[in-house]
């Protein structure tokens, strides 16, 4: 087991020692010199003086203003130990310009559509398979044939004409490189730009449904043109020429740069009418200018513009910057920080095409600005989050403050019905009172003043005083009880006065808060009343004593004469003359009791319970 | 007491009231009416001493004759003889100016017996016009419920107390023994509680007109 176990190990070992070989024998060749001519020809012009140049060759350098092609001519010997059946490969990984490859005199490779002087696919690194057969161990000949534009026919720097160095060596030793450079170039700038696509169509699809948002409409074709002008810088092998593609992208960056000063005037709130005459017809001067120019003039014409677009993005940038520190300070940081990236960007670029910085492996441009981009459109959507909640919040609060007045409108509309009922109730019950006044009450008096009989006038009198008390019952407010007792202290006193009755009224002395409901005033009035009216008819007593006390719950009164009593009937009750049943009926409807005791000789006493 | 107006609706209560006046004034010269309109027309060519108004009437309400009568004939006393024993009736009577007030379904020596004393300058008081009269003054003694420009009468201490005893249920006999005053003493409270009444309340009713814009300044 063990033994095996052991065997097993030093395979391994063995195996990974073999690998480690093959790896050291296997660097890729990298040929930085060639012999170089400028000829257009079909093939390398033998004849021709050939002149030792660096690569990476850039024409700007090597041969200034020079337009057409130019053959180099390369020398490499296969490396030694390498396994003759693997496949080779030539890595280019940057050819700006049309490249054909013969390789000891057999054409291997041809951009073959781009047969006159292009500056495409420049960002395209070059793969060829060197084809074994042709391959010699040692002195193959490698001849490339690049047809490219001098600068001062391009737009910009990136696409003049230029070759990098060339690699030689197996397809796995290569493929990996040529894939990271084909990503960074290529793939990675075909990301960011479908990228920027989708989300400038996204804005634009939001500015869609808030046509007021002009901002969004500025900022959607602020991307959706960047992803154009990105797309014809990787495009590979557009069906056009050279120029026109120069000149369309020029006036690509002529649109994106005037969205791009819309967007920010919109969005920090402002208008200008000669600055949008002055973007639209900048729009058409581009192009013509370039199109009409001397195609050796293409690039200082296309750098003028690219610094004027520059220059008003940084204008507006500054304004942008100003205007939100006036009115947004706590966007200023990041306003400051967006506008300060694009500029650092913007800046870089001029920099590199004016040569003040060199040339980049990557596309800066095509990577920094989706980001400015991003982030701009981030804050753009954190606003319209902002907005759409302080939205949200103004809806609520409207709704609230609705719930509130629709409660306040109701509760108000309640109270108002009830104070209507309450007034239209009020209002009958006048009418009802000065009714019973007018008709019964005048009729009721002419029978009082005008009969002959004495007992008619006075059941009319009390008929009369009944129907007021009925009344006043039926209109009547709660009394203070303090009131009611003053009333009828003052009544009473009166009256007993008048019969010359000695009265002794005594109340309670403290204040009194409580409030006797109207139809218990009237009920106690009436048997208060019909008391008074006993002694004074019947009793022939001299001296009265009324008491009244006011307790938790209740309250009491009692009402005493020195008279002779109040006669039994056969029956054994009180005189119903007297009133005395009616008294105590009025007592108990109020939830009270009326208690009369009398006896001949002995006086009268009533005492007078009622609950508060 | 020489001229005499009596104003009262049904017949039957005007004879029997005439008669109740002749009897405790047997001198006096009655003039009858029977409605607003004629009291008022009474009024502009007759001196009265005293004036007997009922309330409810079938073209009005007797507080205009009283008001009239106030305004052209300071000295006549109106007295108002009613069916209506509340004060939401009596009180703006009062206001307006009557002296007093009877109430009508009482006995006949009941009702004389109030003639003569009014006669004599004793007018009736109850506990509940008490309290009326006030929280009347009460409020008028408050600035802010009171226009700037309002004269402000107010109550002397005595006439106070007076009414604070009756609004308490004491009558007016037993509130002069209570107060050691004599009973003439007590009316004359009571007569000039009701004067100030009337001061105020037209000095009240001139401003609101004013307000309103009837007298143009």
């Amino acid at each position: 087991m063990l033994i095996r176990l052991l065997l097993l190990l030093r395979l391994a070992f063995l195996a990974a020692l073999a690998a480690s070989a093959a790896l050291s024998g296997a660097t890729p060749l990298v040929l930085s010199q060639a012999m170089s001519v400028n000829s257009s020809a079909a093939h390398f012009p033998e004849g021709a003086a050939a002149q030792a140049v660096r690569l990476p060759d850039d024409w700007t350098q090597s041969r200034p203003r020079y337009d057409g092609g130019a053959w180099y001519r390369v020398g490499f010997d296969l490396p030694s130990g390498a396994p003759s059946n693997e496949p080779m490969a030539l890595y280019l990984a940057r050819v700006c310009g049309a490249l054909d490859v013969e390789l000891n005199g057999q054409r291997i490779h041809s951009d073959a559509r781009n047969a006159a002087p292009a500056t495409r696919n420049c960002q395209q690194p070059r793969w060829v398979s060197l084809p074994s057969p042709l391959l010699k161990a040692q002195g193959n000949v490698l001849d490339l044939r690049m047809q490219a534009s001098a600068l001062q026919r391009v737009a910009s720097r990136h696409r003049v004409g230029a070759l990098s160095e060339l690699h030689i060596g197996r397809d796995s030793e290569l493929a990996g490189e040529h894939a990271s450079r084909l990503f960074r170039t290529v793939s990675g700038v075909q990301i960011v730009g479908a990228s920027v696509l989708l989300v400038g169509c996204l804005v634009l699809l939001l500015y869609a449904f808030h046509r007021r948002e002009t901002p969004l409409l500025h900022f959607g074709g602020l991307l959706v043109g960047w992803a154009v002008v990105s797309a014809l810088a990787w495009w590979p092998d557009l069906p056009l020429d050279s120029k026109l593609v120069e000149v369309l992208v020029c006036s690509g960056f002529a649109v994106v740069a005037a969205f791009a000063v819309q967007f920010l005037l919109s969005h920090a709130g402002l208008r200008s009418r000669p600055i949008s005459i002055g973007l639209a017809l900048q729009l058409p001067l581009v192009p013509a200018s370039l199109w009409w120019a001397d195609p050796n003039r293409i690039f200082a014409i296309a750098s003028a513009w690219h610094a004027l677009f520059a220059l008003e993005v940084f204008a507006t940038m500054g304004l942008a910057l100003v205007i939100t520190w006036r009115r947004q300070r706590d966007d200023f940081v990041s306003t400051l920080l967006i506008v300060a990236g694009t500029a650092g960007v913007l800046l870089f670029e001029l920099a590199t095409q004016v040569q003040l910085l060199p040339a980049q492996r990557v596309p800066v441009l095509q990577y920094a600005m989706p980001l400015v981009f991003f982030a701009v459109g981030a804050r753009l959507v954190r606003q319209f989050a902002r907005t759409l909640r302080a939205a949200e919040e103004s809806r609520a609060s409207l709704e609230n403050r609705v719930k509130e007045i629709t409660a306040d409108i109701e509760r108000n509309f309640t109270q108002l019905s009830e104070l209507r009922v309450e007034q239209v109730t009020e209002k009958e019950r006048k009418r009802i009172a000065a009714d019973l006044h007018d008709d019964l009450g005048a009729k009721l008096l002419t029978i009082v003043h005008t009969s002959e009989s004495e007992r008619i006038s006075t059941l009319a009198r009390e008929a009369l005083e009944e129907m007021r008390l009925s009344v006043r019952g039926l209109t009547g407010k709660p009394v203070r009880l303090a009131d009611a007792l003053a009333d009828w202290r003052a009544e009473t006193v009166s009256r007993l006065g008048q019969a010359n009755i000695e009265a002794d009224w005594r109340g309670p002395t403290e204040e009194i808060e409580h409030l006797l409901p109207a139809r218990a005033y009237v009920q106690t009035t009436r048997i208060l009343r019909e008391a008074v009216s006993n002694i004074i008819k019947h009793s022939g007593a001299s001296h009265c004593k009324v008491r009244s006390s006011v307790g938790e719950r209740d309250f009491g009164m009692l009402v005493q004469d020195n008279g002779k009593g109040i006669p039994m009937e056969l029956d054994g009750k009180l005189d119903r003359g007297h009133g005395m049943s009616s008294m105590k009926h009025r007592a108990k409807q109020l939830q009270g009791q009326c208690l009369v005791e009398s006896g001949p000789g002995y006086g009268t006493v009533i005492r007078l319970t009622l609950p508060l | 007491m020489n001229n005499i107006l009596l104003l009262e609706d049904l017949p039957e209560i005007r004879a029997w009231m005439k008669a109740l006046v002749l009897q405790v004034f047997p001198q006096s010269l009655i003039s009858e009416a029977a409605r607003v309109h004629d009291a008022l027309e009474l009024i502009t060519a007759v001196k009265f001493d005293l004036a007997l108004v009922d309330l409810g009437l079938p073209d009005g309400s007797g507080v205009d004759v009283v008001v009239a009568l106030r305004e052209s004939q300071p000295e006549a006393q109106a007295v108002v003889v009613t069916i209506h024993d509340d004060d939401d009736h009596l009180f703006p009577a009062l206001q307006a100016g009557a002296f007093g007030y009877v109430l009508k379904e009482q006995a006949r020596e009941l009702i004389a017996e109030q003639l003569k004393r009014m006669s004599l300058g004793e007018p009736p008081l109850s506990p509940s016009i008490a309290r009326r009269v006030i929280s009347y003054f009460a409020d008028q003694s408050r600035p802010q419920e009171r226009p700037q420009n309002m004269p402000h009468v107010s109550l002397t201490d005595r006439e106070n107390e007076v009414l604070l005893r009756v609004a308490k249920g004491f009558t007016l006999p037993e509130i002069g023994v209570q107060l050691n005053l004599s009973r003439h003493t007590i009316a004359d409270y009571v007569k000039q509680i009701y004067r100030k009444l009337n001061v105020s309340s037209r000095a009240e009713a001139a401003l609101e007109a004013q307000r309103l814009g009837l007298f143009r300044r």
